[in-house]
């Protein structure tokens, strides 16, 4: 996490720098104890070295690991994209089949209310519907409170 | 302690952040009705014409409400499988 943290601060190539000036300040190291003036550079700067190599490579694993991620990360916005636009097109599919079957229920239960006025009034004198099947159709219509 | 307070915050950074936000599919706003009653028969008209009409009325209202019904079970499947296509 802090990895993630530090290297959104600072850019990639600082790492880099920081691991060649290690790999320098190493190679450096080794050089200057040749020279009597500046050995006594030597030490801290070997270890200074070795330390700046060890961090910025634990570090360019960070970004690495980091870049793997991002790449990942894009990857499935992508298909996540894909599949929004996706799942928009089948909910179009969706709305027409519901659209079209419901004018057909409707349009069919129009025509058979044009046959029942046509033909079924027709008996509305000679057959008389007792109360109590009302009462049976209007019983199964409602709900009824639940106990 | 302060210290602790820094690490702790530091750690909590790498929480915030989420790389990848999934919206849940929409639905159609044609399937968020709900069914309505079926109708009823005004005791007084017992005639045998308006009782028909009343029962064919129904069975109307009945389809519509299936039509909806199937296609909230065919929205479902049709979007998980889209949602679980992406891995």
């Amino acid at each position: 996490m802090t990895i993630m943290w530090m290297l959104s601060w600072l850019p990639d190539f600082f790492w880099h720098l920081l691991l060649a000036a290690g790999v320098v300040a190493v190679l450096a190291s080794l050089v200057l104890k040749r020279i009597p003036f500046v050995s006594n550079y030597r030490i801290p700067l070997q270890y200074g070295g070795i330390a700046a190599v060890i961090f910025s490579v634990w570090m360019e694993g960070g970004i690495a690991n980091e870049a793997k991620w991002q790449a990942r990360v894009k990857e499935l916005e992508a298909k996540i994209a894909v599949a929004e636009a996706k799942s928009k097109e089948e909910n179009v599919k969706i709305v027409t089949k519901v659209v079209t079957k419901t004018e057909y229920y409707k349009e069919r239960g129009a025509d058979i209310i044009q046959y029942v006025d046509r033909e079924i009034t027709k008996y509305d004198n000679t057959c008389p519907v007792p109360k109590e099947v009302v009462k049976a159709h209007n019983d199964a219509a409602v709900p009824g409170d639940k106990k | 302690m302060k210290y602790y307070i820094i690490a702790l915050l530091l750690c909590l950074t790498g929480c915030t952040s989420v790389p990848v936000e999934r919206k849940f599919p929409e639905v159609p706003n044609v399937l968020l009705g709900k069914c309505p009653q079926l109708k009823t028969i005004e005791t007084e008209t017992t005639v045998f014409s308006e009782l028909t009409k009343t029962v064919v009325q129904n069975y109307t209202t009945y389809y519509e409400c299936a039509v909806k019904n199937d296609a909230w079970i065919e929205w479902y499947q049709v979007q998980k499988k889209i949602f679980e296509e992406v891995k």
